[in-house]
């Protein structure tokens, strides 16, 4: 495995700043973070059955995981929280931890609003500059 | 009694005895232990520095020097009693101080222990699989493929410099 790449949800303001922390972290394998709603996405990764309605983490080699598991493989890919990937995966913690990821990920929209911008209802004027690049996408307002 | 205090030999016949002992079981004791410290953490040093053997020498050496320090030096600090008058007091005493000493020492043994544990996970956790098995395989030629792709737009979009 060379590279992972971790597909996260771009219209979602706590994704996108887990993106961020992701994007700045001391990684131990090279990760590539792509906005699922982007052109690419859909080109390499659109057979993946959970593009778009959970977090998923695909390996250059083709193996994908999705949702509480795409969790802990970007922890995994984390040199600080690694170790803290193996905790989670022990059946001490794993329930805890899935049921943790799984209520952030369907309580994601009501967590932006904590940190977001307010609602844009025209979609033109709330965007995300610097991701730019990876949105070929019809624009998506910013949530 | 104010520790500062000296006691006269003649009042405590048995304390000087008390100390020579305390002093030889003590000295005794933490050279055996940093030997077994030492030949042990070899051991386990060895397969944590597998590519630098020479590292694996330093940092036992140097691990086995700051457990003399801080043996000796606690045990050398513990060493004052107040006094020994008769024999039983100084069996006694003799032993509470030994028991101090062995007491801080099995603390420092566990405290390598753990210490060691610690370099090794950190040397073993690179090499190590993700947590969990993936869910899903996709077809590698349909990747490749895309990814080919991305590559030549790639090179469309940001032509290498010159």
């Amino acid at each position: 495995m060379k590279r992972l790449t971790v597909l996260y949800d771009g219209t979602c303001a706590l994704c996108v700043r887990c993106r961020d922390f992701l994007a700045t972290a001391r990684t131990l394998v090279p990760l590539e973070l792509l906005s699922c709603q982007s052109h690419e996405a859909r080109m390499r990764d659109g057979a993946v059955p959970w593009l778009g309605e959970e977090l998923v983490v695909v390996s250059d080699d083709g193996d994908v995981w999705a949702g509480p598991a795409a969790f802990l493989v970007s922890l995994w890919a984390l040199a600080d929280y690694r170790e803290w990937s193996y905790r989670l995966s022990g059946p001490a913690l794993a329930p805890l931890a899935e049921r943790f990821f799984v209520a952030i990920s369907s309580q994601r929209r009501r967590i932006a609003t904590l940190f977001a911008k307010p609602r844009c209802e025209d979609g033109d004027v709330c965007r995300i500059p610097h991701l730019d690049h990876e949105a070929h996408s019809p624009r998506v307002p910013y949530r | 009694m104010d520790p500062l205090t000296i006691v006269p030999v003649t009042q405590s016949p048995f304390l000087v005895p008390v100390y020579v002992a305390y002093a030889v079981i003590a000295i005794g004791l933490t050279v055996g232990l940093a030997r077994v410290l030492f030949r042990s953490g070899a051991v386990f040093l060895e397969d944590v520095f597998k590519d630098s053997p020479k590292m694996a020498e330093a940092v036992n050496r140097l691990l086995v020097v700051g457990f003399y320090l801080l043996n000796l030096g606690y045990a050398a600090l513990i060493m004052k009693a107040t006094g020994a008058h008769t024999t039983v007091e100084a069996a006694e005493v003799l032993a509470w101080k030994l028991g101090a000493l062995l007491v801080s020492l099995g603390v420092m043994h566990f405290f390598n222990m753990y210490l060691f544990y610690r370099i090794r996970r950190r040397g073993q956790i690179a090499m190590l699989p993700p947590p969990v098995a993936p869910q899903m395989r996709l077809p590698s030629d349909t990747r490749a493929h895309a990814f080919a792709v991305r590559q030549a737009h790639e090179a469309q979009a940001f032509p290498a410099h010159p």
